[in-house]
């Protein structure tokens, strides 16, 4: 675990919700139709792994060894279909504990989707990402 | 929701089994990479017995269900931790109980698979 990205911000990436993904998203729900609205939990970290966040990468967390030990969202203002939004990342702490099985790290890491538009900061999302030894 | 107390049901559903198909559909529709969603060998590698459903997914369904029993954009913040895997054949019930009224409205969230085991838990602030 590169434990020296606890603080580290990432520069800024560009992101506008996608119909087909989201339809996607929602037929893994078990609801096909196209959404009405940018589905709440569209935007998630995972879309930063092409737009210049991998976290597993930067941060070494090979995927045999991760877990995702949960989320939290907060929403300010509705995103809409037009919405382009930036996207500031930060590493906001990893923290190293023992297990019976080793060491296990904890990575929180927090995701502002602001408004191109207006630089308004719409959602607010955190994840938790879990490295096993 | 403004009849709501401490203590009342806001939901409780049971949700079948999403399956492998809804799996792949989730891992596409989030741009998730992860073989451990869809690829039962490399599962198998990491030590669990099949492919592992999406935290992720169990966070998508309380949002659903938030906005559908109390209102479209009425959700203000989901908290949700992951505490157990989940399996494509694994149903689950996932409620949602109100425990404080005040500005917001505050619930507590728990998924549980039908012999009782929790995957996820979390807490909820809605709207009033």
């Amino acid at each position: 675990m590169r434990m020296e990205r606890s603080g580290h911000s990432y520069p800024p990436y560009r992101l506008k919700p996608d119909r087909a993904l989201a339809r996607k998203l929602m037929a893994g729900l078990g609801i096909d139709s196209d959404p009405e609205r940018v589905p709440p939990t569209y935007m998630i970290f995972l879309r930063g792994e092409t737009l210049g966040v991998d976290l597993f990468v930067d941060l070494d967390i090979p995927r045999q060894k991760a877990l995702h030990g949960g989320q939290r969202y907060e929403w300010f203002e509705p995103i809409g279909w037009d919405d382009e939004l930036a996207v500031h990342v930060k590493v906001d702490k990893i923290v190293e504990k023992q297990s019976k099985r080793g060491p296990v790290w904890f990575a929180d890491v927090t995701f502002d989707y602001r408004r191109a538009s207006d630089d308004k900061l719409v959602l607010r999302e955190l994840t938790r990402l879990v490295k096993q030894s | 929701m403004s009849a709501m107390k401490a203590g009342d049901v806001l939901f409780e559903v049971t949700l079948p089994p999403a399956g492998r198909a809804r799996l792949a559909a989730f891992s596409e529709g989030t741009q998730d990479p992860n073989p451990i969603h869809v690829d039962e060998a490399f599962a198998k590698g990491a030590g669990f017995p099949t492919v592992l459903q999406q935290g992720p997914m169990t966070t998508a369904q309380f949002a659903r269900l938030l906005e559908e029993y109390a209102g479209a954009e009425c959700t203000r913040v989901l908290d949700v931790f992951f505490t157990a895997p989940v399996f494509p054949e694994d149903t689950l019930v996932l409620k949602a109980e109100v425990t404080e009224i005040s500005d917001v409205i505050r619930c507590a969230l728990t998924a549980n698979k039908l012999d009782g085991a929790q995957t996820a838990k979390g807490t909820a602030e809605l709207k009033r």
